[in-house]
């Protein structure tokens, strides 16, 4: 079995190949179509600006083969933080783009004069039904984003975090895991949660 | 509940960690990758690695170091020295920094961070800012006759983009012996985004001073766990005795 990160251009995807390999799985960094074809799971991280990543995706013939390897062939998918946002229908960062449109719904600023933004740092999860981090209730992830999913069906949403409103944190549905926070910078707990990740979809 | 962020910073010359008194008298403290891995065994909330003599000896900061650093490190990194371009950002981001910090370049040419937040992301562009008190008032402390006070120029580097911003008492540097509370307070009056504070601590007492006179959630230190027993997690310890959040 093997990892598919998806390489275009939007960071950080040298952290995640390296948590990947820790939990002891192959992984490569790729954006080739027949390696995201051949993988048993795909990744896709980012940071960054969604118009740009969706651009970045498109130069490289990334949006049709995603779209069919997850939506159609319904291969295992993580979306971390930008990579849980692009799978979004429009995105407005810095303006309206569209998205994957795997899950419905916006991705839109946070805005509230009370709060320092970036919303930046360790901060606690809820779980909102019975998914993979159903078992990460109140621990602790790391979060570094000043734009937020505004998911259209409520039960997409697998967990909130609380800066002075809730966000979605994480999302699934069927083969789609996402999460807002960086499971690969946020230690034991991320680690453990990608781990699960992989073994939920290996029996499911 | 957004937690407390306790950040060790990691300063280097190039070849070993030193630390320096108000910027200078550099003191040699051992060998960075050895640091990461020990942070990282003890789960701090994030590092900070900066080359401090990069920019001065007009060279790039060691990337294999650098990588190496990372290596060790399953939690959030930021590393600075020496960026004047963005390829010299993207080389930072490609071996798996989070965010880089800057410094020089932004005081000589503001609008560069306007072009790196575009870019790669404000989330990712860090601007460090070390600052001296003189008649009351703050003003940035630099080399290259720029001459600006705090308020002014966290205004504009706010306006252009910022990240999150590292502020820096240099009088407080290396000192151990307290924070500037009222530093903290001035700027948090007028900070839009996220302030790592730095420059003072030497006890616990001095982080719950600081954490109990002022707004702040999330400090910088270095001396403190380079010079005596104390651990992060022995300021999370204490700052969760006096109520804050924190991760442990």
């Amino acid at each position: 079995m093997n990892v598919a990160i998806i390489n275009y251009g939007m960071g950080n995807v040298a952290s995640v190949d390296k948590a990947i390999k820790f939990l002891g799985f192959e992984s490569i960094i790729t954006n080739d179509p027949l390696e995201i074809q051949q993988a048993k799971y795909i990744i896709l991280p980012g940071v960054g600006a969604f118009a740009q990543g969706m651009e970045n995706l498109h130069k490289l013939g990334l949006v049709e083969i995603l779209s069919n390897e997850v939506m159609h062939n319904k291969k295992p998918f993580l979306g971390i933080c930008l990579g849980m946002q692009l799978i979004a229908s429009r995105g407005f960062e810095p303006n309206l783009t569209s998205g994957l449109d795997w899950i419905k719904g916006d991705v839109i600023k946070i805005i509230d004069p009370k709060k320092s933004i970036p919303h930046l740092g360790w901060n606690e999860i809820t779980e909102t039904k019975n998914s993979i981090i159903k078992d990460f209730n109140n621990k602790d992830f790391y979060f570094i984003h000043s734009f937020h999913f505004d998911v259209l069906n409520k039960e997409d949403i697998a967990a909130t975090v609380n800066y002075g409103n809730d966000y979605v944190a994480a999302i699934q549905k069927d083969n789609i895991f996402a999460t807002q926070f960086h499971p690969e910078k946020s230690q034991t707990s991320g680690l453990e949660l990608m781990k699960s990740f992989f073994s939920y979809y290996a029996k499911n | 509940m957004l937690k407390t962020r306790i950040i060790p910073i990691l300063t280097f010359n190039g070849f070993a960690l030193v630390k320096t008194k108000k910027f200078d008298n550099p003191r040699m403290v051992g060998n960075p990758v050895q640091a990461a891995r020990v942070y990282n065994s003890r789960g701090v909330d994030e590092l900070i690695f900066i080359d401090i003599f990069a920019t001065k000896q007009k060279r790039k900061i060691n990337l294999k170091v650098v990588k190496d650093v990372i290596k060790e490190c399953f939690m959030p990194v930021g590393i600075g020295g020496g960026i004047n371009t963005l390829e010299d950002i993207n080389d930072l981001l490609k071996v798996g920094a989070d965010k880089v910090i800057i410094k020089h370049i932004a005081l000589l040419n503001p609008s560069f961070i306007t072009s790196a937040a575009n870019f790669f992301g404000s989330q990712c562009i860090c601007i460090s800012i070390d600052v001296y008190k003189k008649n009351d008032e703050y003003f940035i402390y630099n080399q290259i006759g720029v001459n600006y006070t705090m308020v002014d120029y966290i205004n504009i580097i706010q306006e252009l983009g910022v990240g999150e911003i590292i502020l820096n008492n240099v009088d407080c540097d290396g000192m151990m012996n307290g924070f500037d509370t009222n530093l903290y307070n001035m700027v948090s009056l007028i900070a839009k985004v996220p302030v790592v504070y730095v420059g003072g601590g030497g006890n616990l007492e001095h982080y719950e001073e600081l954490f109990t006179k002022t707004t702040c959630n999330a400090v910088g230190s270095a001396s403190i766990f380079h010079f005596t027993q104390h651990t992060p997690l022995d300021i999370k310890i204490r700052l969760k005795s006096i109520g804050k959040p924190v991760r442990i």
